[in-house]
Parts: C-alpha cells; sequence; structure tokens
C-alpha cells in the first residue's frame, strides 16, 4: 500500500502541469488576480474623485452660496447651456457630467419657504461620484439652514437632536465581534476550502486512474501480486493528500498575503480575530475536513477507473464541483444549524460545523454525529472503489 | 508445466445496438454475451517457447489475460507447476512475467524506477532489485537510457524496459502479448534474442504474434485459435505438415478446418 503511495506521490511531484495547479496557482495567482483588481479599482475611484466635472446650473440665482461652493476649478467647470436643453441628451452626449437645478424657493429662512427640492441630473450607471461630490456641498448648506433655523426659533441642543430624531431604535447586540464576523467568514471558509480541495484532489485522480488506463499500465499493475485493496488504498490515499495539501497551502497563502497586504487597521483586526480562535478549533477545522476529503477521494477515484481516458473522466468530473456546492449552500440557508438531522448529512455538517468553530459557538458533541456519518459514507464509498476494482467491465472497458 | 483445459470467457454486451454488422455476424454473439473465447485449450512444457496464433479477434489476447490473471475465465482451469491460477491468483501472479500488447510506463519516472517498482510490488528487496536491474540492463543493452524520465524513450526502449519490467522478477513462466508489434527491425531483434535467452534457461515462454516467421525461428509449439477455440495444437512439425510449401498456407489450412466443420 505504501509502495502504491509512494510511487504515485514521486510521480505527482515530477508532474509539473499538476503541481502548478496545486502549488503555484494558489500561492501565486490568487493573491496577484486578487492584488490587480484591487490596483485598478483603487485607479478607478481615484479618477472619479480627482476629476474635473462639467455641470450646468439652473436657478443659480436663488442660491449664491451653492454657485460660490461650485466655483472651484480643480474640482468642477461651468457649462452654459440652453435654457429649453434636454438633461438626457446633453448627460449622455457627455456635454456635461451634471444638471444642478435650485428651486425659486430655496432660502436660508427655511421656517418661511419650507423644504427646497434641489434636483441632480446625471448618469448614475456605473462608477461615478457625482452624487457624493454635489451632495457634499449641499449638504453643508443645509445644515448650515438648519442650525440658523434652531438659532431664531432658541433651541438648545438637547431639543434640538429631539426634533431631528424623536425617536432612537438602538441596535444592542449580543453577539461578539468573533460571532459577527464568524457567521460571515465562516460561512465562506466551506466553500474554499472544499472547492480547492476537489480541484487540487482532481488533477491526480485522473492520471491515477484514467491515466493510467489510457497509458496501459494498469493491467501490469493488476497483476503484480499485490492485493487490490492495496492499490485502491494506495491510490485513494494519493488523492486524498493531494487535495488536503491544496486546501492547506491556499489557506496558507492566503493567511501570509493577507497579513502582508493589509496594513494597519485591517491587520489588527485580523490578528485579533485570528487570536480568539483556539487552536484546538484550527485543528478540528482542518480534521474535519479529512472526512470531506476521504469522499471526495473515493468519489473521485471511482469515476476515473471507470473512465476510457482523461478526457471522458475530466467531463465526468466536471458536474461534481457543482454537486458539491449545494450541500454547502444549504448549510448557509436560514434555519439550518447543527442539531438533529443536519448533523447527520454529509458535508453541509462539515460546513456548518467550520462555521461553528469560527465563530466559537460549536457544540462539541455534534463532532460524534458529523465523523459518524461522514466516516459511514466515505467508508461505503471507498468499499465501492474497491469493489469497482475488481470488475472486469470497469477495468477493460 | 503449464497446461490450460477448455478455457472460456463471455463478456456481457452492454449496448447490441452498437456492435459493427460484422459483430453481429459472428456466431460467437449469442443473446446479451459475446462468447469471445469459448474452448481454448493447451499445454507448455519447460524449455519449450509456444506460438499462439490466430487471426484478430480471434481471443488470443483475452485468452493470455486469462492466463496472466488479469481476468478470471468463466470455466476451464489453468495450471502452473501444479498451482491452480484461478483459486491462487496472487501466488500464480509470482510465477508469471506477462507483457500485454498495450501495455506502457509511468512516463514521468525513470525506466530505472519504473522496472524498480514493479520489483518492489513482487516483493523483492531494494539490493536484488538492483542485481536483478543491471543483468537485465547487460542482457538487452540498455544502460544509455535506464536513467532518462520514459515519457522520451522511443518505442523501441519503451520495449526493452516492459520487458524487463515484466521478468524483473524471475518468473517460472513468461506471456507475452504480440511483443514485437509496432518496432523496428532491430529492436523486434532484442525481443527475439531475449526469448531464445529465456528459452535456454528453461522458462517457457508463450507469446502471441502475427509473424510467422518468428514462429518459424522460435517456436517449438504452436497453438492456432479462431472464433474462440483452439483450431491446432502440436509440435512446430506437425504444424508445418498441415499442407504443403509456407507456415501460411499451414495457418489457412488449421482455419479452414473450422469452417468445413
Amino acid at each position: 500500500m505504501w509502495l502504491v503511495f509512494k510511487k504515485e506521490i514521486k510521480e505527482l511531484l515530477r508532474d509539473r502541469k499538476t503541481l502548478f495547479f496545486m502549488i503555484a496557482l494558489p500561492l501565486l495567482i490568487f493573491p496577484l488576480i486578487i492584488g490587480i483588481v484591487g490596483f485598478v479599482s483603487k485607479q478607478a475611484i481615484d479618477k472619479a474623485e480627482t476629476q474635473v466635472l462639467n455641470y450646468a446650473l439652473i436657478g443659480g440665482q436663488y442660491a449664491p452660496d451653492i454657485v460660490k461652493e461650485l466655483q472651484q476649478p480643480e474640482k468642477f467647470s461651468l457649462v452654459e447651456i440652453e435654457g429649453n436643453a434636454d438633461y438626457t441628451s446633453i448627460i449622455r452626449n457627455e456635454t456635461v457630467d451634471f444638471v444642478l437645478e435650485i428651486p425659486e424657493n430655496y432660502s436660508n429662512d427655511v421656517l418661511k419657504n419650507g423644504q427646497a427640492n434641489v434636483k441632480l441630473y446625471f448618469n448614475d450607471a456605473g462608477l461615478n461620484l457625482v452624487y457624493r461630490r454635489v451632495n457634499e456641498i449641499v449638504k453643508s448648506q443645509s445644515e448650515l439652514f438648519q442650525q440658523s433655523a434652531f438659532t431664531s426659533l432658541g433651541l438648545d441642543a438637547a431639543e434640538q437632536s429631539a426634533l431631528i430624531e424623536p425617536l432612537v431604535l438602538e441596535k444592542v447586540n449580543t453577539a461578539d465581534d468573533r460571532e459577527n464576523w464568524g457567521e460571515k467568514i465562516g460561512g465562506m471558509l466551506p466553500y474554499l476550502l472544499f472547492l480547492i480541495c476537489l480541484s487540487g484532489a482532481m488533477a491526480p485522480a485522473t492520471d491515477i486512474g484514467a491515466g493510467e488506463k489510457e497509458r496501459g499500465t494498469l493491467e501490469t499493475l493488476l497483476i503484480s501480486p499485490i492485493d487490490r485493496n492495496k492499490i485502491v488504498m494506495g491510490k485513494f490515499l494519493t488523492i486524498a493528500f493531494a487535495g488536503t495539501m491544496t486546501a492547506l497551502i491556499t489557506v496558507l497563502s492566503m493567511v501570509i498575503w493577507g497579513l502582508v497586504l493589509s496594513q494597519g487597521m485591517a491587520i489588527k483586526f485580523v490578528a485579533d480575530f485570528m487570536a480568539q480562535i483556539a487552536i484546538l478549533d484550527f485543528l478540528l477545522i482542518f480534521l474535519m475536513l479529512v472526512p470531506v476529503v476521504a469522499i471526495f477521494s473515493a468519489v473521485l477515484l471511482s469515476i476515473s477507473i471507470y473512465a476510457k481516458s482523461f478526457k471522458e473522466a475530466q467531463s465526468y468530473m466536471g458536474p461534481m464541483t457543482i454537486l458539491v456546492v449545494v450541500p454547502i449552500m444549504l448549510a448557509l440557508l436560514p434555519g439550518v444549524e447543527l442539531k438533529g438531522g443536519w448533523a447527520w448529512v454529509p458535508v453541509t455538517n462539515v460546513s456548518l460545523a467550520m462555521k461553528e468553530l469560527v465563530k466559537g459557538t460549536m457544540d462539541y458533541y455534534q463532532l460524534f454525529a458529523i465523523f459518524g456519518s461522514t466516516v459511514i459514507i466515505a467508508g461505503a464509498l471507498f468499499a465501492f472503489c474497491v469493489y469497482w476494482f475488481n470488475q472486469e467491465k470497469v477495468l477493460f472497458r | 508445466m503449464i497446461e490450460i483445459k477448455q478455457l472460456a470467457k463471455k463478456f456481457a454486451v452492454e449496448n447490441p445496438k452498437k456492435l459493427s454488422e460484422q459483430e453481429k455476424k459472428d456466431p460467437r454473439l449469442k443473446g446479451r454475451f459475446f462468447h469471445s473465447v469459448q474452448d481454448v485449450s493447451f499445454t507448455c512444457q519447460k524449455g519449450e517457447v509456444l506460438g499462439l496464433l490466430g487471426p484478430n479477434g480471434a481471443g488470443k489476447t483475452t485468452t493470455l489475460r486469462m492466463l496472466s490473471t488479469a481476468l478470471k475465465p468463466d470455466s476451464g482451469s489453468v495450471e502452473i507447476s501444479g498451482d491452480n491460477v484461478l483459486t491462487n491468483p496472487v501466488i500464480a501472479r509470482k510465477k508469471i512475467g506477462f507483457l500485454s500488447g498495450s501495455t506502457g510506463l509511468y512516463g514521468r519516472l525513470t525506466g530505472r524506477e519504473n522496472i524498480h517498482y514493479f520489483g518492489q510490488l513482487h516483493g523483492m528487496s531494494d539490493a536484488s532489485i538492483a542485481l536483478r536491474i543491471k543483468e537485465l540492463a547487460d542482457l538487452l543493452d540498455m544502460h544509455n537510457f535506464l536513467d532518462r524520465r520514459s515519457e522520451n524513450f522511443s518505442t523501441g526502449m519503451k520495449q526493452k524496459t516492459a520487458i524487463a519490467r515484466a521478468v524483473v522478477h524471475s518468473p517460472k513462466l513468461v506471456i507475452l502479448d504480440e511483443p514485437t508489434t509496432g518496432l523496428d527491425i532491430m529492436a523486434t531483434q532484442t525481443v527475439l534474442e531475449f526469448i531464445r535467452g529465456l528459452k535456454e534457461q528453461g522458462t517457457p515462454v508463450i507469446f502471441s504474434t502475427h509473424h510467422l516467421d518468428e514462429v518459424e525461428e522460435l517456436c517449438d509449439k504452436v497453438t492456432v485459435i479462431d472464433q474462440g477455440r483452439t483450431m491446432f495444437d502440436g509440435h512446430i512439425a506437425s504444424f508445418k505438415a498441415l499442407a504443403d510449401g509456407s507456415l501460411h498456407q499451414s495457418f489457412m489450412a488449421a482455419i479452414q478446418s473450422t469452417t468445413s466443420e
């Protein structure tokens, strides 16, 4: 058994293509992609913030303060338009970026003139900061007006705030930070881990079963004096090992890159969050991965040995990714908790448990159900693999 | 030494509609099963080389696969020096060296590692494997490529490595399925030399082939299979006597007797 395992691993390590997917991809490519996306979007936001906006002003005579605020040549530039111009078309043909329409009742005496409705016409599809930038100006004016109205009414600070918001519904979260963030991060974790595990295990699985058939080495292996179940075990372990290693490498790379890239506040948050999760919970998260990887490996090996060629194996394995997502998604549904029946649903229960572990609200007794059900299923699938390996119609298809 | 009696093997036909016209006409197709091998018997004694002849699809490969325990026969028996192959496949496998017609190597391992791995699977110690590899490399002239990755080997190099792999455990019986098909003249010669070497050591060899000149050169015995049945089993002299002239005519005569029956 270890002979088979050792040889498969040796062969795996010499395969540059597989190694690339297993190690280089999570280690370098993902952070690189995230980095590029981050860089480009930061550039776009910077550009939107510093871009000089062309604007047209209607009814500027009612609001000299706003006109004055808009006279900042490095930020805004006034464009004269005809009185009857269609705003939509001049915005579409980029004559102006926005049109600001100030109503007649605009006045600093709000008690007398009532609420003024200032209209901002602009194209709000796509990334732009037009509203935010104009709102800064309008809002500061609005606050000034509010203050002067309060002063004329002779209200003190307490009365002012009571008037602005007579009733406040305050949210008091009994969940601590860990539970709060754990729910969000812990829900995503199984997605990431399972799918990476699966993709990492897929490449060696194809090679080990269908590949061996395609190259014609399978027959020779089958007639060597070693028990079939030992061959299966060796191959199974290789696939499981590859899957786990890929997941491990990915998580490590994410942690390292996360620490490298995030600075200042973010790094403190990450560090604090990590510090709250006990080493035992970390270990359990990985331990939890073991039965799931066993299920994956057994299924992949069965598929792979059934397929006649690499191509066939790959097309059978494709839908597996989708099938794996379903039980993980179940775990994210409201009301699905690590209790009773759900604790026995494979893959879903592990997703739930990972979430609970990250949140720190794990009911450790459920581990029995989780390991129990996963071990039974993995065992049954493994037994099927062995049975499959003894079927002539599978081997000599 | 090795005795094969009334071997038979049928395969379930999954989708009868997919069969070709020719396959449908084959009398071996009975209902849902294709009786690939129906009645094959032959024997091979120590030091004998047996040539297995027959047209394509006659059941040669299936027969050899049953001998090598890769397939389980439905009926019949295979005995190698008294051991029943069917009840004791793992023991039998240690005595057999099998080279299949469509064999390959692990491309990312070197030639030496390929052979070494199978030596290990046969339970040999590292020292004895190393010794044996040296011996085989001398014999098959493979020293200059033994430590290269086998994915870049030529067909001849691959075949030599595959042969070395098949006999690394010094088997009592060597079975070769079309060992010379697709090889150039030099490589073919190496293979034939190797079979001759085995014969001199007294190791029986069973090999299937389409080249009658190889049979004439090497074989003591000839077995002709057609449509899953043994049509001829006997010494080369009696095979030659089937017809005047060349072995080709003898072969045709052996096959003809089926159709006339």
